[in-house]
C-alpha cells in the first residue's frame, strides 16, 4: 500500500527534526532562560543588569580590541605573505608548508607550548634575550598587567596569519593572468597593480576571510582561557570568559544567555558593517 | 532554471526518483528506515545506564588527591566482587559535572568527591544523603565540621578523605645560614624575605595572584592574621575594613621581594620557584611536599622548612581544602555506597592513601610512628590542620572568590590601591548577596 506522506517530508523530515532538536529547540530554550526568574516568572533582568555590570563592559571592550587588532595584523600579514608566496618562481610549496605549520597545532596545544615559552624565569623567550645579554627582569609578558593582553594578542597572530595566507593565497591564484597583461601593457607601476587589479578582484575572497575570522575572534577562549585565565586582574577577560565563568562557574544561566545574545547581535551587526564596508554594491543588491 | 525554483525539491524535478519504483525501490526506503529506527533506539538505550546488578559508579578529581581512591575502589571491588565504574574529572569540570548530577538529581553517579569549598552548595538543597551513623570521633574537628550543612551544627553529609591544609614553605638552610628563627610572624617573614633575598640574590618571597581562586587562597592566612573577616557578623560583607586593607597592603609590600608578574602567578609558578632555588618562601599545599624531596624535579632536595601559618595580630590559620566523600540523594546503591565511603576513610584505607601522598583527616595516622619516620612534614601538617579555617560557608562563594580574587589580582598588578581593590570587592560581593536574595 503507498503511504499518502510524500516522499519529501519522509526524507527531509528526519534532518528537519534532527536540526530542530539540536539548534532550534536550546535556541529558545536559551532565550527562554534567559528571560526566566528563578521563581519561573518572566524579566527582563538578566538584559537590564547588562547595563550595569562593569565586568560586562570592560570584557565588551577588551574583546572588541582583540578581535580589530588581531584582524588588522593578521590580514596585513597574510596579505603580505600571500603577495609575496605568489610572487615566488621556486619553493612555492615549501614556503606555503611551513607557514600553514602553527595552524595545524589544535589551540589548546599552541596555548600550552606559548605559556611555557612566555614564563619570565624559566621560558625560553626571556632565556634568549637574557643570552643575548638583554635585561629581562621586567618582561613578564602574559603575567603583567601591560603586556598580557599584547602577548595573547601574539599568539593568535602566529596561529591564525596562516589561515588569512591560504585564503589569499587561493584567492591570488584564482585571478587570470589578462589584467594582469593588460595593466603591463598600460605601463602601471606595481603599486596600481595591486590597488586596481589585485585587490578589487580579490574582494570576495578577503570579504570571506575576513569574516570568517572575526566572528572567530568575537569568541575566542581556549587561548586566553590556558595563557592568562583573563588576567592579571581583568586584563585580558573576554566576553566568552565571562559567560563560561557566569554559566559553569557561578550556574547562573540566564545572565550567561543574555550575554550570548548580546554577543550574537553585536557579531551579526559588526559581520554586516564588515561586509558593506568591502562590498557597499553587493549589500544594496541584497546579495 | 525556472522549473528548478517552483519545484525546490529534488523528487519533484526528477521524476525517475519518485515515479520509477524499479529506480529506487520501495523495499530498499523500508529497509533504511527500519535500520535508522534500529540504530536510533540502539543509540537510545545505550543512553540509559543499566542498573540491574548492584554496582558502584563513583566521581573523582583526576589529581594527585584522586590516585589514592581510585586505588581504593579498585580494591573494594575485588573484595566485594562487585563492578565499580570510576568517572575521572578534572577539578572544573568535576564541579560542574557534580552540581548538573545533583541539582538535576540524575542518579549518574553513587559516590562523588567534593572539595569543601563546594559542599555548601552541593549539599545546601537536599541533593546529599545524610549519614546513617555519627563520623568517628578520631576525624580530625576542622576536617569533620565541613561535612555538616549548616557548617558546624547541620547534619553531617559526607566524610573527609584528603586533609589538605596550607602549610608555610621556607628554606631551612638560608634561615640557618643567615641565623634567623623559623618564622613565626609575618613580620618575620618580611624581615626574612629582605635580609636573605638581598645577599643571596634570590626573590625572598613567592606568592600567586593570578585572577580568581589562587589570589584568594594566597591572601587569606594574611587576611585573618590581621584580623579581617569576610563577613559582619550580620552577614554584611566586610572585606573593606581597616583590618582587610592592612592586610593587602601588607601582600602588596611582600610583593616587592616577589618575581615580577607574580600577579599571573599560580601554584605551577610558586613551586618552580622554590624548586629552582630562586625565591626562599612561600604558601603552599602540601602535595607540593614530594616534589620538593625528588631530586628528579628539586634542587633543593632536604632543604626546604614546613611549618604553620605565620601570626600577626591574631594567631595564623591555614585555609583548609579537604576533599569529601558524599552518596547523592538520586544513588541508586545508596545503601553500598555508605558502606563504601565508611570503608575507604577507616584508618587503614587512610594509612594506605597517606603512603600514596594524600594527606589524611585522621589523627591516629598523622600520630602513625611509620608515617612520621617517612613523611616529616607530618607535625606541621597537623598543627595547620588543626586550626585551618575553611573558606565562607556560602553556596555563592565561586562567584565571591572570583570577584574579590579579580579586585587582589589587579591590586598586586599595581592597577588598583590597596583601599580601592577592597572598596571595590565589598561592592561588588554585596551585590553578589543582594542578587541571590
Amino acid at each position: 500500500m503507498r503511504s499518502s506522506i510524500p516522499e519529501g517530508v519522509k526524507w527531509a523530515g528526519p534532518a528537519v527534526a534532527l536540526l530542530f532538536a539540536l539548534s532550534v529547540y536550546p535556541l529558545a530554550y536559551s532565550v527562554k532562560v534567559s528571560l526566566t526568574t528563578a521563581g519561573g516568572g518572566v524579566t527582563l533582568r538578566n538584559y537590564s543588569r547588562l547595563l550595569s555590570d562593569e565586568f560586562f563592559h570592560t570584557a565588551a571592550a577588551q574583546t572588541l580590541f582583540y578581535t580589530s587588532a588581531a584582524l588588522i595584523v593578521e590580514f596585513l600579514l597574510g596579505l603580505g605573505l600571500a603577495l609575496l608566496a605568489d610572487s615566488l618562481l621556486r619553493g612555492r610549496g615549501l614556503f606555503r608548508a611551513g607557514l600553514l605549520a602553527p595552524m595545524l597545532l589544535p589551540p589548546v596545544v599552541a596555548a600550552v607550548i606559548w605559556r611555557l615559552m612566555y614564563n619570565p624565569q624559566f621560558g625560553v623567550l626571556n632565556g634568549t634575550l637574557r643570552a643575548l645579554g638583554v635585561d629581562t627582569s621586567n618582561l613578564t609578558w602574559t603575567s603583567g598587567e601591560g603586556s598580557a593582553m599584547l602577548s595573547v594578542l601574539l599568539v593568535d597572530i602566529w596561529e591564525w596569519t596562516p589561515f588569512i595566507f591560504l585564503l589569499l593565497s587561493a584567492g591570488l591564484q584564482a585571478i587570470p593572468a589578462e589584467p594582469y597583461e593588460a595593466a603591463r601593457v598600460d605601463g602601471a607601476s606595481g603599486w596600481q597593480v595591486l590597488r586596481d587589479v589585485t585587490l578589487p578582484l580579490l574582494k570576495p575572497t578577503i570579504l570571506l576571510a575576513l569574516v570568517l575570522r572575526a566572528m572567530d575572534l568575537m569568541r575566542i577562549f581556549d587561548q586566553i582561557f590556558i595563557l592568562t585565565q583573563g588576567g592579571p586582574g581583568f586584563a585580558t577577560e573576554t566576553v566568552s570568559l565571562y559567560i563560561y565563568r557566569t554559566a559553569f562557574r557561578f550556574f547562573n544561566f540566564g545572565y550567561a544567555a543574555a550575554m550570548s545574545f548580546v554577543g550574537l547581535a553585536v557579531t551579526t551587526i559588526l559581520t554586516r558593517l564588515l561586509i558593506r564596508m568591502i562590498n557597499p554594491r553587493r549589500i544594496r543588491q541584497g546579495a | 532554471m525556472i522549473a528548478a525554483s517552483r519545484a525546490p525539491f529534488p523528487w519533484n524535478r526528477t521524476p525517475r526518483l519518485s515515479r520509477d519504483r524499479n529506480a529506487f525501490p520501495h523495499a530498499t526506503v523500508r529497509g533504511l528506515r527500519t535500520c535508522f529506527t534500529v540504530l536510533s533506539l540502539a543509540a537510545l538505550l545505550g543512553c540509559t545506564p543499566s542498573r540491574s546488578a548492584p554496582s558502584l559508579t563513583i566521581a573523582i578529581n583526576s589529581g594527585v588527591e584522586g590516585d589514592a581512591l581510585k586505588s581504593a575502589a579498585r580494591e573494594w571491588a575485588a573484595l566485594r566482587a562487585l563492578p565499580v565504574e570510576l568517572v575521572e574529572l578534572p577539578y572544573t569540570s568535576l564541579f560542574e559535572k557534580l552540581l548538573l548530577d545533583l541539582t538535576s538529581r540524575t542518579g549518574a553517579y553513587d559516590v562523588v568527591m567534593i572539595d569543601d569549598p563546594w559542599f555548601p552548595r552541593l549539599a545546601g538543597k537536599g541533593s546529599l544523603l545524610p549519614l546513617d551513623q555519627m563520623p568517628d570521633p578520631d576525624f580530625l574537628e576542622s576536617c569533620l565540621d565541613v561535612c555538616r550543612e549548616p557548617y558546624r551544627t547541620g547534619p553531617y553529609y559526607a566524610l573527609p578523605y584528603v586533609g589538605n591544609s596550607q602549610l608555610y614553605f621556607y628554606r631551612g638552610d638560608l634561615f640557618k645560614k643567615h641565623s634567623l628563627p623559623s618564622p613565626r610572624t609575618w613580620q618575620d617573614v618580611l624581615h626574612a624575605a629582605r635580609k636573605i633575598g638581598a645577599s643571596e640574590r634570590m626573590f625572598g618571597y613567592v606568592m600567586r595572584a593570578a585572577p580568581g581562586n589562587a589570589a584568594v587562597t594566597d591572601f587569606m592566612p594574611l587576611f585573618w592574621a590581621f584580623g579581617a573577616e569576610m563577613f559582619s557578623p550580620a552577614g554584611a560583607p566586610a572585606v573593606a575594613s581597616e583590618e582587610g586593607v592592612e592586610a593587602l597592603r601588607f601582600m602588596l609590600e611582600l610583593g616587592r621581594y616577589t618575581p615580577p608578574g607574580y600577579a599571573g602567578y599560580n601554584a605551577d609558578e610558586v613551586a618552580a620557584h622554590l624548586l629552582q632555588s630562586s625565591a626562599v618562601m612561600s604558601i603552599n599545599w602540601p602535595s607540593w611536599i614530594p616534589a620538593m624531596d625528588d631530586p628528579a624535579k628539586s634542587k633543593i632536595t632536604g632543604r626546604i622548612e614546613f611549618t604553620a601559618m605565620p601570626s600577626a595580630k591574631r594567631p595564623g590559620v591555614a585555609s583548609l581544602g579537604a576533599w569529601l566523600l558524599a552518596v547523592p540523594r538520586a544513588s541508586r546503591n545508596a545503601e553500598l555506597a555508605r558502606e563504601f565511603i565508611v570503608w575507604a576513610t577507616d584508618a587503614e584505607r587512610m594509612r594506605a592513601a597517606a603512603l600514596l601522598g594524600n594527606p589524611p583527616t585522621r589523627r591516629s595516622v598523622f600520630l602513625d610512628e611509620g608515617l612520621r619516620r617517612r613523611y616529616r612534614a607530618f607535625p606541621a601538617q597537623l598543627a595547620s590542620l588543626e586550626t585551618a579555617r575553611p573558606r565562607p560557608r556560602t553556596a555563592k562563594w565561586n562567584e565571591i572568590e572570583n570577584v574579590f580574587g579579580v579586585y587582589l589580582s589587579q591590586a598586586n598588578a599595581g592597577r588598583l590601591g590597596a583601599a580601592q581593590a577592597m572598596e571595590k570587592a565589598n561592592r561588588e560581593i554585596a551585590a553578589i548577596l543582594e542578587r541571590a536574595e
